[in-house]
């Protein structure tokens, strides 16, 4: 039994090294990847899908419930709801993009930095953190957002200058696992410096648990996003943006449902992409290790 | 444990002078100056002075911050631009809504999250759980708002189970208006719950005290429940001490969607009134109700599992 676990092993070590082939990816990998490949191409090229221009009024047609015309309907101006819902992952995906790659660099970066240096810095690093998660997110962002007016770009910075707190918890933690290692060592025996043994070779190895945690929070931002949109602090109308149409659905909700259900149901399924795509790559990497 | 509280009171202290470092900060970054921001582009250069005066603007910033930080101490934040009545009056008015609020949702949760991560946990990996972990999967991705709105459509305006709105006057009209709030509200938390507790019960499962209580022939339930869920739910604890801040900030929508007088509706009504200091006030007192819910919950985790306080 041991005899021909072994070489079983050693294959399975060989084959970690290349990238699984397609068959053997991990399948809410493939989902994920599929929904959110599918969502990226709309949101670069929506005039291919859209049939309607998304901000042009038809009083002819108002609050039309779904049909050949308008598969999703039209909303109070005539709006026909399924280009809005197209046009929308445009604002959408790119929240979910803006909104975390800034606290993803920087704050890989940092908790990188602390984690090896160690000591004080990770101390007062650890008081900041518990500072900053005693605030409430969604009320801290809106307080940064009130302060420098409404729209994505200040959301943007709002998210940045907290959400970066979260990437350094996580890789921090990593990165202290991974400087104990005898790679590490041999590192420093080299004669390497700090900076060389950081980010060429600890963080690559340290980085998985942050990158699952990106796509958890890109779902969180376009949720946030939404939110922010719902609440007339994000987009701002007429733009097409899901919160956006969500808070103009409010008043219809029972006469015409349409006008609620699908931008719901696309920011549903772009985060259940997300979800998915951070599950399976948690399962590909683990592997891979 | 004493020397444990005593630690986890001193650690509260920075955590407090921070907050109103940042508070402190974001209020000073404002692009322009407040007076006008209030009173619009064509103010009376001496009512600029004169509110600039009312918010102590015209003074150092050392001694801004120091007027500030006694105003924290004493419990004095100065007046509602747009209502004129103090800001501690107001929070003191509106806050206990919002954490009835949480409450009720936390409650609500744990009612959802507990039954559904047995039978999760139960039948791991066949379609019980699959379902189950799917189910919340999805809940996992819908809007607050969006699900307030569906409820408040269905429950509220259509079948008219439960009102549209409003807070009520007595104590039981509350929690009949607050139901469907804290319903929108405790969903997302209950999938987190549900999530930490399904894999608790796993590892409490499989851990040697409960093969040890089995063969000495306990009945299945009383395990579950005296062994099980008591260890399962410790851990949940400290998940619900960090999930306050969300449940927060989910009642500023929740309170929004359902027209719900409290904190949450006040903070937006203030952002959109450009009303200063009740969103500085507001934004301290939140974070302020998150590290005493830390604390809380730290020492009630020491209480039930006294290795914590190592």
């Amino acid at each position: 039994m041991s005899e021909s676990a072994q070489p079983e092993a050693a294959d399975a070590a060989r084959r970690s090294v290349r990238l699984p082939r397609p068959g053997h990816l991990p399948l809410p990998f493939i989902g994920g990847a599929l929904i959110l490949g599918l969502s990226v191409f709309v949101a670069a090229f929506p005039g291919l899908f859209a049939p309607y221009d998304p901000l042009a009024f038809d009083y002819n047609a108002v609050l039309q419930g779904p049909s050949a015309a308008h598969p999703f309907g039209t909303d109070n101006f005539g709006r026909d709801v399924l280009s809005r819902v197209i046009h929308a992952y445009t604002i959408d995906m790119q929240i979910a993009i803006f909104a975390t790659i800034f606290p993803f660099v920087f704050g890989t970066a940092v908790g990188a930095l602390v984690g090896y240096a160690g000591g004080i810095a990770e101390t007062i690093f650890g008081r900041v953190v518990d500072a900053v998660i005693t605030f409430p997110f969604l009320v801290l962002v809106i307080a940064i957002v009130s302060v420098l007016g409404p729209g994505l770009g200040n959301m943007y910075i709002a998210v940045g200058l907290v959400g970066w707190v979260f990437y350094a918890r996580i890789t921090a933690a990593e990165v202290r696992v991974q400087k104990r290692l005898d790679y590490a060592d041999a590192g420093r025996a080299m004669g390497y410096t700090h900076a060389r043994i950081i980010f060429r070779h600890l963080l690559p190895n340290a980085i998985t648990p942050a990158i699952v945690y990106w796509m958890t929070d890109m779902a969180l931002a376009i949720l946030l996003g939404s939110s922010l949109g719902y609440l007339g602090l994000g987009a701002q109308p007429p733009a097409a943006e899901w919160g956006v149409q969500i808070a103009e659905a409010k008043n219809f909700m029972s006469t015409a449902w349409w006008m609620g259900v699908f931008p719901g149901l696309a920011i549903v399924v772009t985060g259940l992409g997300f979800s998915l795509l951070g599950d399976g790559l948690a399962e590909l990497l683990r592997t891979r290790r | 444990m004493p020397e444990f509280i005593a630690r986890r009171l001193v650690q509260l202290i920075p955590t407090l002078i921070f907050i109103l470092v940042v508070v402190f900060v974001l209020v000073r970054l404002l692009p322009g100056d407040p007076a006008s921001a209030v009173l619009g582009d064509r103010a009376l250069d001496a009512d600029v002075e004169r509110i600039n005066r009312e918010l102590g603007l015209d003074r150092s910033i050392p001694v801004q911050f120091w007027v500030f930080v006694k105003s924290f101490l004493t419990g004095d934040l100065g007046n509602s631009i747009s209502l004129r009545i103090p800001v501690t009056q107001l929070i003191a008015d509106r806050l206990p809504i919002t954490m009835l609020l949480t409450l009720m949702a936390a409650a609500i949760a744990l009612i959802i999250a507990i039954p559904l991560a047995f039978v999760a946990a139960l039948r791991r990996e066949r379609l019980p759980d699959t379902l189950i972990r799917g189910g919340f999967q999805v809940g996992l991705s819908m809007p607050v708002f969006y699900i307030g709105l569906v409820l408040l459509t269905v429950f509220g305006a259509n079948l008219r189970w439960f009102p549209v709105g409003g807070y009520g006057d007595t104590f039981p009209e509350h929690l009949y208006h607050l139901f469907l709030p804290a319903v929108t509200l405790a969903l997302s938390l209950s999938a987190i719950l549900m999530r930490n507790l399904r894999a608790a019960i796993i590892e409490v499962l499989d851990a040697d005290y409960v093969t040890f209580a089995r063969s000495k022939g306990l009945r299945t339930r009383l395990i579950l429940f005296r062994h099980i869920l008591r260890n399962a739910l410790i851990s949940t604890l400290a998940l619900f001490g960090l999930s306050i801040g969300t449940l927060l900030g989910g009642a500023v929508i929740t309170e929004t969607v359902f027209a719900i007088p409290g904190a949450g509706r006040l903070m937006v009504d203030s952002i959109y009134g450009r009303d200063y200091p009740v969103v500085q006030g507001l934004t301290v007192t939140l974070a302020v109700v998150v590290s005493i819910t830390f604390l809380l919950t730290d020492l009630l985790q020491a209480w039930l599992d006294p290795r914590v306080t190592k």
